[in-house]
């Protein structure tokens, strides 16, 4: 009789898919390997510092915050990990170590973990890590060491990127080493992580191999940003060019492929992450045309973070069996029915 | 070409549909709960030291929704007391049977005359006489099925679908009983008055399918219908879904838009019933999991469970669970003393291994649940509004209409107990319209009371 009380119990289902939340942190680092070795072939050492020290601060600001509130650990879920590498991809490579240690903490404690850890904070903690740096060290972030590939092209150590040339000169103050080709393998200055599109890429379809992400936000992300910048061109440009010259400049592949689908920040129902994607995109260009800043992703997704709950409950999925004409005579009913008992109470 | 429907996914299949059938022992004692089915519990027909012969009826209830349940061992009636239902885990009255060992049969249901083959009221009194029920799991009498579809219904399925993992009943019954299987079905199709009964069966069983198209199945009224190889593509819905391309509503049944779902071995069983005279009394029975010896084993209703697992051979490791049914939707049993039941596909013996739970579940907002639901639900919030007891949101996320096929809980990477909590909530919400109800009444009550 007693051996038979050893057998547990639970509800069903008694088999779950191998894919668990330490998983998909490791895929999304796998993912963002190939970015990491074009950006250690172009900034050498001081990029890879920089990422070590990222990853290290964060995992450790995680855990120390976890143990000081006597919370269960969870730095073995890898999510401080994707943290602290996004964090510091969106960076230049030249800023001083201890502001990305201030960095990592804001990110972590602040943003992450005072809500309540994974799953919880509503903002993209890299992004708003980075917010809080442009904002306190504005010219830190925007002074860009040289990549290696333009050594002998650029005099001194420091120059503009390509959506710096963009946003403040004409066509043909452009200068010629910013040409397509290698602003798509990431010859280029920029933020660690954002310079090579290919990279990138090579990136966002391993993640869809895993299924670890949909099409649905990179694609209409950076779809909405090609119709916008194809439709309004600039002076001096050619229109597809100058659509190729947006792609592949900035951190706007870096945000719609790793930043814009964090899950935690983005809407769940598929409906919802077409409206979120569509948004990032339009707030994107119009931050690029019209903002202070050159660069409008990181802004165009934090905007889009606050709307997420909002566009969750504004975008429901649509039963089986339920079509579309019944949800909207039902939805109709239902409005006769609150003015009605409105009326009567008047 | 099946139509498709949202969601689903794919679990590993771990069948063994290459092991034959075999056979075990009878049990010196077999335990029959007296309800083996949804609907009105039976009546005991027997008294407790009677003879019974196998086959015998030895409980019914005059009820519309019942089916009758029968010896499945012939012997001395021991004991009518409350034993322990293996799915239920209440103590329900069952009737305790001492096996002599002789398996005499009874000879009340003689087989049907070529005539009656061909009359669905012969048909369907068989039918329930012979008490066959859902054996899919829902355990929903046949009979009733059939008849209340009369009238309604003018799509017959069969489902072979057989998606969740480690199960090969049905498999094996294609594999071996092809012909009778198909017989099976005219017969259900003749008593539901349709022309042409669909059988939907996943591609993972080419074998079976070939076979069967082999028979021709046309003279039969039957087509195959091969389906795309996704869990729950054996769920009632989907089924309909794939075969019709209609939706049953929320809330609704299949005969709402006009089709009927039923089961492989429920086919089977209809034809032992009508062609042989023999009442429903045992059942392919998958045995799987990383504890015990594979097997597909015939197994009579009322077996005791540990003499099942004894007869194969007993725990080949340190056990952590023993499941009745698919790893999906099965239920956990705790006491392997009970005797099976007619809806019970599969016995699984887990270990430590299979168990990927956690301490700590957490959702990461991934979406993954909704991506995968069948009804195209949002378990997300449907489990956040009920562990909130938040009535309205519940409602509003339609936490009654999950059917509890188990996807989106497979599917999470944070391990929520995503359907447990929803069956839960069903449970809530009956609760509180009952206890409202109940206020109601005694309000009204009170205010009679007062005039």
């Amino acid at each position: 009789m007693e051996e038979k009380m050893l057998y547990k119990v639970s509800g069903a289902p008694f088999v779950r898919a191998k894919t668990d939340t330490q998983r998909i942190m490791l895929d999304v680092l796998i993912a963002l390997l190939p970015a990491f070795c074009v950006a250690a072939w172009q900034f050498g050492a001081a990029a890879i510092v920089r990422v070590i020290v990222s990853v290290v601060s964060c995992v450790f600001f995680e855990f120390a915050y976890r143990k000081l509130m006597k919370k269960s650990s969870t730095i073995h879920d890898l999510s401080a990990c994707v943290t602290g590498v996004l964090l510091v991809f969106c960076m230049p490579a030249g800023v001083p170590i201890w502001m990305i240690v201030i960095a990592s903490f804001l990110s972590i404690v602040l943003v992450k973990q005072l809500y309540g850890g994974i799953g919880k904070n509503f903002l993209n903690p890299a992004l708003a890590g980075r917010a809080f740096m442009l904002a306190g060290y504005a010219l830190f972030m925007t002074t860009w060491p040289v990549p290696s590939a333009l050594k002998t092209a650029v005099d001194g150590t420091t120059m503009a990127t390509p959506l710096g040339a963009l946003y403040g000169g004409t066509a043909a103050e452009m200068p010629a080493y910013f040409n397509l080709v290698d602003m798509f393998i990431g010859k280029i200055p920029g933020c660690i992580g954002e310079i090579s599109t290919a990279a990138l890429l090579i990136g966002f379809a391993y993640l869809l191999i895993r299924k670890v992400i949909g099409w649905q936000i990179p694609v209409t992300f950076v779809g909405t940003v090609a119709v916008l910048t194809l439709i309004f061109g600039r002076e001096g440009y050619g229109n597809v060019e100058w659509m190729l010259f947006n792609l592949c400049s900035g951190g706007l592949m870096l945000g719609a492929i790793f930043m814009a689908t964090d899950y935690c920040t983005s809407p769940v129902t598929p409906k919802g992450q077409l409206i979120y994607g569509v948004g990032c995109g339009a707030l994107t260009v119009l931050i690029r045309y019209f903002g202070g800043y050159p660069e409008g992703v990181s802004y165009a997704i934090l905007i889009m973070n606050l709307l997420v709950w909002a566009i969750d409950k504004a975008t429901p999925q649509r039963q089986f069996g339920v079509s579309a004409e019944e949800l909207k005579a039902a939805k109709q009913a239902a409005k006769a029915e609150k003015k009605a008992a409105k009326e009567a109470q008047a | 070409m099946p139509f498709k429907y949202y969601g689903g996914v794919h679990p590993d299949e771990m069948k063994q549909p290459d092991l034959a059938t075999s056979f075990i022992d009878q049990p010196p004692q077999v335990v029959i709960p007296l309800q083996m089915h949804i609907g009105a519990p039976c009546q005991p027909l027997v008294q407790v030291g009677d003879h019974v012969t196998m086959g015998q009826k030895i409980g019914d209830n005059d009820a519309p929704l019942c089916a009758p349940i029968h010896a499945t061992v012939s012997g001395t009636v021991v004991a009518i007391e409350p034993r322990r239902h293996c799915v239920v885990g209440d103590l329900v009255p069952s009737i305790v049977i001492e096996n002599d060992g002789l398996d005499t049969p009874c000879t009340d249901l003689a087989p049907l005359t070529p005539e009656q083959l061909k009359d669905p009221d012969a048909i369907l009194e068989r039918i329930r006489e012979g008490g066959v029920v859902g054996m899919g799991g829902a355990m929903f009498p046949t009979a009733f099925k059939i008849q209340g579809g009369r009238g309604k219904v003018d799509t017959l399925i069969i489902n072979g679908a057989e998606c969740e993992p480690y199960l090969n009943g049905d498999h094996r019954t294609m594999l071996e009983h092809p012909e009778e299987l198909l017989k099976g079905i005219e017969l259900v199709r003749i008593a539901q008055g349709v022309e042409t009964a669909y059988y939907g069966i996943e591609e993972n069983k080419q074998d079976a399918i070939d076979l069967l198209n082999s028979l021709n199945p046309a003279q039969y009224g039957v087509v195959i219908v091969p389906e795309k190889v996704k869990y729950p593509q054996g769920a009632e819905k989907m089924q309909v879904k794939a075969n019709t391309n209609r939706e049953v509503k929320p809330g609704g049944l299949p005969s709402g838009v006009g089709c009927n779902v039923v089961s492989t071995f429920t086919c089977w069983s209809v034809y032992r019933a009508c062609y042989e005279g023999r009442p429903l009394i045992e059942r392919v029975l998958s045995v799987g999991g990383t504890a015990i010896k594979p097997a597909n084993v015939m197994v009579r209703f009322g077996t005791p469970l540990q003499f099942i697992i004894d007869q194969l051979g007993g725990f080949t490791r340190p056990i952590d669970r023993v499941v009745l049914g698919g790893p999906m939707m099965g239920f956990a049993s705790f006491d392997q003393s009970c005797g099976l039941i007619k809806g019970i596909s599969g016995l699984l013996c887990f270990t430590e291994d299979e168990n990927r739970d956690v301490e700590e579940p957490t959702c990461i907002r991934c979406g993954k649940c909704i991506q995968v639901c069948p009804m195209k639900l949002q378990p997300i919030h449907m489990y956040m509004y009920t562990l909130k007891k938040d009535f309205d949101n519940m409602a509003k996320f339609h936490v009654t209409d999950c059917f509890e096929c188990g996807s989106c809980t497979y599917n999470c990477p944070g391990r929520l107990p995503l359907t447990p909590t929803f069956k839960m909530g069903k449970g809530m919400i009956k609760a509180r319209e009952a206890e409202l109800r109940a206020k109601a009444e005694a309000e009204q009550a009170k205010k009679e009371g007062g005039k």
